[in-house]
Order: C-alpha cells, then structure tokens, then sequence
C-alpha cells in the first residue's frame, strides 16, 4: 500500500482566502474552536478548545462563523478533483487529502497532479508525504515544506522518534500514555498491543498497531454522487430552436466537464423543458453504454431538441442525469497505458444504434454458397 | 538578421515554456506506419500507410481508387479487430469477395447523412477501431475530432472521394491522385485497367513521385470467391530503362 496525503489548512479556513496571512479562528460563540489558522498557533491556541479561551489568547484574531454547508462543498469539490488520480480517495475538513496510489502506473504524475489541485482548490501550497499507509503520510505529509513531499520508506522507522500525542487519542489518554513514560511512538511500538489495550481499551491496541506503522486503518473511498444536472433559465421565453440548440451544447459541455472530473459516466439522460404555460414537457431514455463526453452527451440531446415540437415559448430548459456510472473504466485506464478496445469500438457501434436505428450498422455475413451458385452475402 | 531574431524568439520561449514549446517539424517523430502490402506503401515514402492520419484517394471516374482501397480494407480485416466501412450509399460487400476478406472483423456503418457519417467516423475513430474506410463526404466540423480521435488512437483512415473539397483535401496527411492511363485487354476481353498513381500530398514523408497500377478484374463465370482480382505495380518506363542500361554497362 503506498498513500498519498495532502496537507492544507481546514477548509473551514478555505473559505476565506481573504483572510490568508492573518490570526483567524473558526468556531460558534459558546462552543469550540473548529480550525484556527497557523498564526494563532504561537498565542497557544488549538482546535478544541472553548472559543472564549481562544478569544482570551489571541484578541486580534479575526472570528469566523463556521458554514458545514460551504465546507462540504468545498471537501465535495476537492475529492470530485483528485477522484481521477488515484482509485481510493478520501478529503476530511480538517484539510487532509489522503490518495491511495498503489499499483497506479504513474504515481508520480498522480501526485503531481494532486498537488497542482489541492493548490487551485485552496489557494496554498500543500504539504504532501507519501508512506505505507494514511497515518505514517499524514505525519510525513506536517514534516513536510510546503509544496514539497516527503518520502517515507520505512514507516516504523520514521514513526520511531516522533511524540506519542500525534496518536489519535483523546486527551485523557494521551495524558496516561504520558503518566505510562510512553512519550514516543518508538515507545508506544515497543509494547504489546494487548497490554495497552488493558490500560486503553481497544483504542490502546490500535494506538500500539499505528506506532509499529502496520497502518490498521482503511481510507473511506470517496464516491461521486450518482446525479447530476445542469438548467438554463432564460430570461425572456425561447422559441428559436437554434437558441435551444446552442444552449443545449453548452450545457452538455459543462455536465460532461463534471462527468470527467468524477470519472463517471450517464446512464439515464432526461430533458426537460418547463414551457410559459402548463405542464413541463420532459424527454428521456436509458442508454446501454455510459455517455460522458460533451459530443455524445449532445448527439442525443441535440437530436431530441431537433424534432422537438413545445406547445409554448420555452422558460427554461433542464438536463438531468438521474443515473450515473461508476468510474470504473476512467479509473482502469490508471493501469494501462494506450487508447481504443475492441470493447470499446463495439460500445461506440452500439451507442451510434441506439441513436439513429439498428439498421445503422450491420456486418455482412457469407453464406455458403450451394453447388451452382454464386456466394451470397446478409446484412446481420 | 530576420534569422537571429526568429532564433531568439524561439530560445526565449523554450527558456519560459520547456524545451519542448516549440519543435522543428523535422525532429517530429513520423507517424507509425501500417503496412498494407499494397503498392501505397513504397508512396508514403514511411513503409506504409500513416496510423492516425487521414489518407485520400482521390480520382475521377473509373481509377481504380476504390479498388485498390478494398484490397486494404480486405487486408485490414485480417490484422485488425475492427475494420469499418463509413458507407453513403455506394459500398457492395460483394466486391469486397475477390480480396479474400476475414468477415468476421468488417462492419459496415450506412449513415443517411454526412452529419450522422462525420459523428460515426469520430466516435469510432475516437474508440480506437483499427482501419477505418470512409466512402462518402463529411462535414467540415466533423474532421477535427476525427482527425484529433485517431491520433490518439492510432487508427488508420482511408477515404475515398472523387474530387475532396478544400477541408478534406486539407486534413488529409496524405493524399494519392488516381488517373486511368488504359484498359488491358486480353484476347479481345477486357480483363483490367492500368492507372497511375501520384502523390499529390504528403505530410509524413517527402513527396515520392507516382507509380503506375495494373488493376485485374475478377473475370468469368466462377463462383466470386474463387475468381482472382489484383493490383500489382508496374515498372515504370523510366526504370525499365534504367534496368535495361544497369544490364548494358
């Protein structure tokens, strides 16, 4: 297993590039702390920690209401960007981007892009550490410079020298590990997982694994949701078709940007137009073979709207993918190099039938010519 | 003087964009040949013809054009998995039967419309289909993903066309002229044709002359498979000649 893992400040604080450079503190009034930036850390202050006490240690921090809405989006958009690098992916709040590149071809053009997206997405440069598994590349990724990457060969080795309170334990346990005399993980690792786990419970046990670098935890892959849509309100009703037509493109042209960078394809294609007076009128069909490219998208789209007779002028016009694919033939391509299947060319001969007719294609067949004729040839 | 600033305009963007900014045309890889076994190949002057470009027969009339791409087609059907017909209305399998075709790897698309021909070629060209022989028109803005889909896939594309408008004739990479010079008879029947063969473009190799065809037709009433159609090189005049002083001296 090898991971990747970006470091950037909480997305919290992504938020507000703005305020990049400066003390800033994240939390509600009467509550916690749920990021703070690197320039309060010299005041003392720490995530988790009341927010009256942090306001007490750094008055002249900048204080942000948190947005969960704002910051899933954001965490939605940066695990939809690094989804096509690599086949696991996981992104939490606190600004971690952990990528599991094993058996990826090009790991190294995987972590390069990761680390030009993690850049654009959040407006700094990322630390990034590359070890055995997502805790040693989390702690590789703090030690790292920003926007370079740290390499770790052998986790147990690196994990050796490093404080026991990077475990992930509450603070009561840290505290009793501190009490036990065990202040490294070189420490932590060097007792049995069953005689921590009688002074911690089964945290202790996996405290113990984490040290000895065997990495006990899975990433939670991050998975794209399963639709998607894309609608144009038009601010006076449409009735020329070649306005629809060149709104049509456009849209297909952003759903199919999104579709790629999730990697998936759709498998239901509706439109709908909501027309100036009555019910919507609404078109859709499930397609054998995921469309994802603008001009697949729009071939049927297109061709819909060609023959489409409104009743009325149209308001707006909405396509809807109700059911997507799974990326699983965008993540294969990870492991092989080249372009162009015989799986593939058949799927495109049956996406072209499925748009213009069966007829449309056809493979002549010989037919064993009986003594006295000439061979024969049928369409099939 | 105009050479030295064009120099350094050239070294200033390589310094700013990588060295590989900007390549002289000459240092370009050549694109991978295919080889046909035809005679085509000694004119692409690359041993074959070009994987991932476009490649134009052109002629008017009776020239033996289609010929000699159904005896590609039919070769390409035994090396490819997916050799393809992008057919307009003007493609008999049946005249495909002298060549020996593998039936089994050719489909045929018969698209009503250049629109619907143009997306066909593109989207199969795109999907990576081994030979792809287009015999009718398409659409200017169709060649661009086309030409852009095969080579990424390495496809090889042969179209048929009696005279290319300007985009076509523009996409194309290589492009071979067809001209009837006459007809070969053979006691009293017409069994044949002979035609020369120019190149008219050439955009992977440097431009190799023309070369004359003799173009047999299937003949007598024999079962299809069995009759034996042809197109084989002739020796030119001018090398006959140079054959005939080689001996001399």
């Amino acid at each position: 297993m090898r991971v990747c893992c970006g470091l950037t400040s909480h997305l919290e604080l992504a938020r507000r590039p703005d305020l990049y450079g400066r003390p800033v503190i994240v939390g509600r009034w009467d509550e916690h702390v749920v990021a703070a930036s690197e320039e309060t850390l010299p005041f003392g202050v720490i995530p988790g920690m009341a927010l009256r006490q942090a306001e007490h240690l750094c008055p002249q921090a900048t204080f942000v209401l948190p947005d969960e809405e704002a910051t899933a989006r954001i965490r939605e958009l940066i695990s939809s960007a690094l989804y096509d690098l690599a086949p696991v992916v996981e992104v939490r709040d606190e600004g971690i981007a952990w990528l599991d590149i094993s058996g990826v071809a090009t790991a190294g053009l995987s972590i390069r892009g990761a680390h030009h997206r993690l850049l654009k997405a959040i407006g700094r440069e990322p630390r990034l550490g590359l070890a055995p598994g997502p805790f040693s590349a989390r702690l590789a990724a703090a030690r790292a410079r920003p926007g370079r990457l740290l390499r770790v060969a052998d986790a147990r080795d690196f994990l050796a020298p490093l404080p026991s309170r990077e475990l992930p334990l509450d603070a009561e346990q840290l505290e009793r590990l501190d009490l036990l005399g065990l202040r490294t993980l070189g420490s932590v690792a060097s007792i049995g997982p069953r005689e921590l786990e009688s002074q911690l419970g089964h945290e202790g046990r996996r405290a113990v694994l984490l040290a000895r670098g065997l990495e006990p935890d899975q990433l939670v892959a991050w998975r794209p949701p399963l639709f998607s849509s894309a609608h144009r309100q038009f601010g006076e009703p449409v009735e020329d078709r070649e306005a629809l037509l060149f709104v049509g493109r456009a849209l297909c042209g952003d759903l199919a940007d999104e579709l790629g960078l999730r990697g998936a394809g759709a498998k239901h294609v509706r439109v709908r137009l909501e027309v100036e007076s009555g019910d919507p009128e609404t078109r859709e069909s499930i397609v054998r073979h995921p469309l994802s490219s603008a001009a697949e998208l729009f071939g049927l789209i297109g061709s819909w709207i060609k023959e489409w007779q409104p009743r009325a002028p149209i308001t707006e016009l909405w396509i809807e993918l109700p059911v997507l694919e799974g990326a699983g033939r965008r993540q294969l391509r990870l492991w092989a190099g080249g372009d162009g299947s015989s799986e593939e060319v058949t799927a495109a001969l049956e996406r072209l039938q499925e748009r213009f007719g069966e007829e449309l294609v056809w493979k002549p067949t010989p037919h064993l010519p009986i003594h006295g004729e000439v061979a024969r040839l049928t369409a099939t | 003087m105009q050479a030295e600033k064009l120099e350094l305009a050239i070294d200033s963007i390589r310094v700013r964009f990588g060295s590989q900014a900007l390549t002289l045309a000459a240092e370009l890889p050549p694109p991978q040949p295919w080889s046909s076994r035809t005679p085509v190949d000694r004119l692409t002057g690359i041993a074959g013809l070009p994987r991932g470009r476009l490649a134009l027969f052109t002629g008017n009339g009776t020239c033996g054009k289609l010929t000699l791409a159904l005896a590609l087609l039919a070769n390409a059907t035994h090396e490819f998995a997916h050799a393809i017909v992008i057919d307009g209305g003007g493609f008999d399998p049946l005249t495909l039967l002298p060549f020996s075709p593998e039936l089994g790897a050719l489909t045929v698309v018969s698209a009503p419309a250049p629109e619907i021909a143009g997306e066909a070629a593109a989207a199969l060209a795109r999907a990576g289909a081994g030979f792809l022989l287009l015999m009718c028109d398409l659409p200017e803005h169709w060649l661009g993903p086309l030409e852009s889909g095969a080579n990424r896939s390495g496809t090889v594309l042969v179209a048929v066309v009696d005279a290319p408008d300007r985009a076509l004739a523009h996409a194309s990479s290589f492009s071979l002229g067809f001209s009837r010079r006459d007809w070969i008879w053979e006691r009293g029947q017409m069994v044949g044709l002979r035609v020369s063969a120019r190149c008219v473009k050439n955009r992977v190799a440097p431009p190799l002359g023309e070369a004359e065809l003799e173009i047999r037709y299937p003949l007598g009433n024999r079962q299809l498979s069995d009759y034996h159609a042809s197109v084989a090189e002739v020796p030119s005049p001018v090398e006959e000649l140079l054959q005939c002083a080689s001996a001399v001296v």
